[in-house]
């Protein structure tokens, strides 16, 4: 009996080996598009010249899935409690020939957002905190549609490319407080590269173009309740909440990125990206009297090193800064419902920090990538003088592994956890001049920021390849779950099944 | 020279975004002279008043009774205000005599959102 599972246990390891090595042999497109070994490069795909050079092979996929997540309590109350997302989207990567290279994105997504709270716009994390929220909320119907393609060509030792990215969506509810908003963003991409010796840099610029109109209905009369215009750390433009309730958005903003690294794929690597983007929201039922400028710029490096041979191994490091400027219009004496700007102050800051060390080591079947990093946020509201702040260490762990049963099957494994331990935070706020409903809200989010939280997370996905032909069919299901200090948890699921091609 | 190209097209994209950068404007605060002056050609010497300020945008409210004269000054967040003030005055009313009146001033709307001293002035309405 003890000679049959010491025979078992051989068995089991060797075809576990066995199957591992095959699959780091597998030059297939999949594991080529899909290896966590292409952490290191996403940030340069950003320009669309380089994007094209991503990938050796072409890979299509059709894929029809779902999101799920649930929150035992709201982590955000703007974001909700959870959501429950199909979607149908297709993507490909094509080389036209050794110089051209095509792809594109389309996706079609619609489904429910779980208990949204102190919040009737769309986009919050872009658009925070100028948002329209009431105290109520509830669930909300989304729906998206997005495109996107671009092409990139070589001339000589240049390398151009150009992306366009559109997005149209639309989230509104289906009772009192009917909340809608309706966004258009539109995304344009151009950049450039050339090959200087063994090293290919790379330049792009991108420019945005955003509008959201939005607005909130009653349809029951003795349920109307105000609707805020809210400015950061639960403060409101008191002048212009209550029954002003249609409003939209209107922004847009350039980016630059700048990118080195050797053509070889072996060596020190550098991805700088610097963003301004600005959103004025404005009151449509006041001749679009502008209330508040959002500006959010941010910086972002990335230097590492990094050996693709038989081994893939990198270190990096990275830096992430944000910071969000906020300036409130403050309208004069109304005339015929026009209302003059009389001055612009610089009311709300907020900076988000974000640095990290990694490094990503394996084989062509396997790869595990380990970073540790710190995050801070600092927020304010200039007067009367608000502040929160907080900090967390984190450290996370991820894996992934391709399986080949056999010639028709190959199988993906992903896993990652990680833990953020809160490193310290700061609450001040003027709580005898604020509403008991404002107090609750920023008593709640300042207890979930300066939570720590522990994150497991899998996914697992089979492809099986059509025989004697380039289709192959798969599906993949992953789950994973939050456990949050203050007691509460996010479970998530994910599923979708598909062709690729 | 391709370097010089590349070199050019970084410059101005980098020049395109920094002169992009947001307009800050921390200069919130302001200085605001409120003067009472008598109805009529009525003189006033002294007031002993409370001035109750409210920012019409924000709703916040700045109280004040420190008058010097006839005038109070208070440092506030720029914006427009909605000023009452109510108190007793001090008219003379010859021979060295003087005497107290009581009154009340008010605006619906006064700008304060110069940079340095606003002042303002506001007539009295006697209440005797």
């Amino acid at each position: 009996m003890t000679d049959m599972k010491g025979q078992l246990l051989f068995i089991f390891i060797f075809t576990t080996v066995w199957t591992v090595a095959v699959a780091s042999n597998a030059d297939t497109a999949l594991v080529e598009h899909t290896s966590l070994e292409r952490l290191t490069t996403l940030e340069a795909m950003r320009n669309p010249a380089l994007h094209g050079l991503g990938y050796h092979t072409s890979f299509s996929q059709l894929a029809l899935g779902i999101d799920v997540q649930h929150q035992s309590q709201a982590f955000v109350p703007e974001k909700g409690s959870g959501y429950i997302l199909p979607y149908l989207g297709v993507s490909t990567f094509h080389p036209l020939s050794r110089r051209s290279t095509v792809w594109g994105e389309a996706s079609y997504m619609t489904g429910r957002q779980r208990d949204v709270r102190w919040n009737s716009t769309s986009d919050y994390d872009l658009l925070q905190p100028y948002v329209l929220a009431d105290t109520l909320g509830g669930d909300t119907r989304r729906e998206r549609y997005s495109i996107s393609g671009g092409y990139a060509t070589s001339i000589n030792h240049w390398r151009l490319g150009t992306e366009i990215l559109v997005r149209a969506e639309q989230e509104y509810r289906g009772h009192d407080p009917r909340m809608r908003g309706i966004v258009t963003d539109l995304t344009v991409r151009l950049g450039g590269g050339y090959e200087l010796k063994q090293y290919r840099l790379g330049a792009a610029v991108e420019g945005n173009i955003y509008k959201q109109t939005n607005s909130v209905a009653f349809y029951r009369e003795e349920g109307v309740i105000p609707e805020y215009q809210m400015t950061g750390l639960g403060t409101q433009y008191s002048r212009f909440s209550g029954d002003k309730r249609s409003l939209y958005y209107d922004g847009g903003g350039l980016a630059v990125t700048l990118h080195a690294s050797p053509v070889d794929r072996s060596g020190l690597y550098v991805d700088i990206q610097l963003d301004e983007h600005r959103y004025h929201r404005k009151l449509a039922e006041y001749n679009s009297m502008p209330l508040t400028d959002l500006y959010n710029e941010r910086a972002v490096a990335t230097i590492g090193w990094r050996r693709g041979q038989d081994h893939d191994l990198a270190v990096y490091g990275h830096i992430d800064y944000s910071r969000r400027t906020g300036n409130e219009h403050i309208g004069g004496t109304s005339d015929a419902r026009y209302f003059p700007v009389i001055a612009c102050l610089t009311m709300y800051k907020s900076h988000v920090l974000e640095t990290y060390a990694g490094a990503l080591y394996g084989r062509g079947g396997w790869h595990i990538n380990m970073t540790g990093g710190y995050w801070e946020v600092n927020e304010q509201y200039v007067y009367p003088h608000r502040q929160m702040d907080a900090g967390h260490v984190y450290g996370r762990l991820q894996g992934q592994c391709f399986i080949r049963p056999s010639d028709k099957w190959l199988l993906t494994v992903n896993a990652q956890a990680s833990y953020h331990a809160s490193t310290g935070d700061k609450l001040q706020m003027p709580l005898a001049n604020m509403d008991a409903a404002f107090i609750s809200l920023i008593d709640h989010k300042h207890q979930f920021l300066s939570a720590n939280y522990t994150d497991l997370g899998a996914m697992v996905r089979a492809d099986f390849a059509l025989k004697q032909s380039r289709y192959g069919l798969f599906a993949e299901v992953g789950g994973g779950m939050t456990l949050c200090s203050v007691g509460e948890h996010q479970t998530a699921f994910h599923s979708s099944i598909g062709i690729t091609f | 020279m391709k370097q010089s190209i590349i070199l050019f097209s970084l410059l101005i994209a980098l020049a395109m975004l920094f002169t992009a950068c947001a307009p800050v404007e921390d200069d919130i605060f302001t200085t605001a002279r409120i003067t009472v002056s008598g109805e009529g050609d009525v003189p006033i010497t002294s007031v002993q008043a409370q001035a109750k300020l409210t920012n019409v945008n924000t709703r916040q409210v700045i109280t004040t009774a420190d008058f010097e004269g006839t005038s109070a000054t208070v440092e506030l967040l720029r914006g427009a205000y909605q000023i009452d003030i109510e108190g007793v005055a001090t008219c003379p009313s010859g021979n060295s005599a003087v005497r107290m009146r009581q009154f009340r001033c008010q605006s619906d709307y006064v700008e304060f959102v110069q940079h340095g001293v606003n002042e303002v002035t506001l007539k009295t309405i006697f209440l005797d």
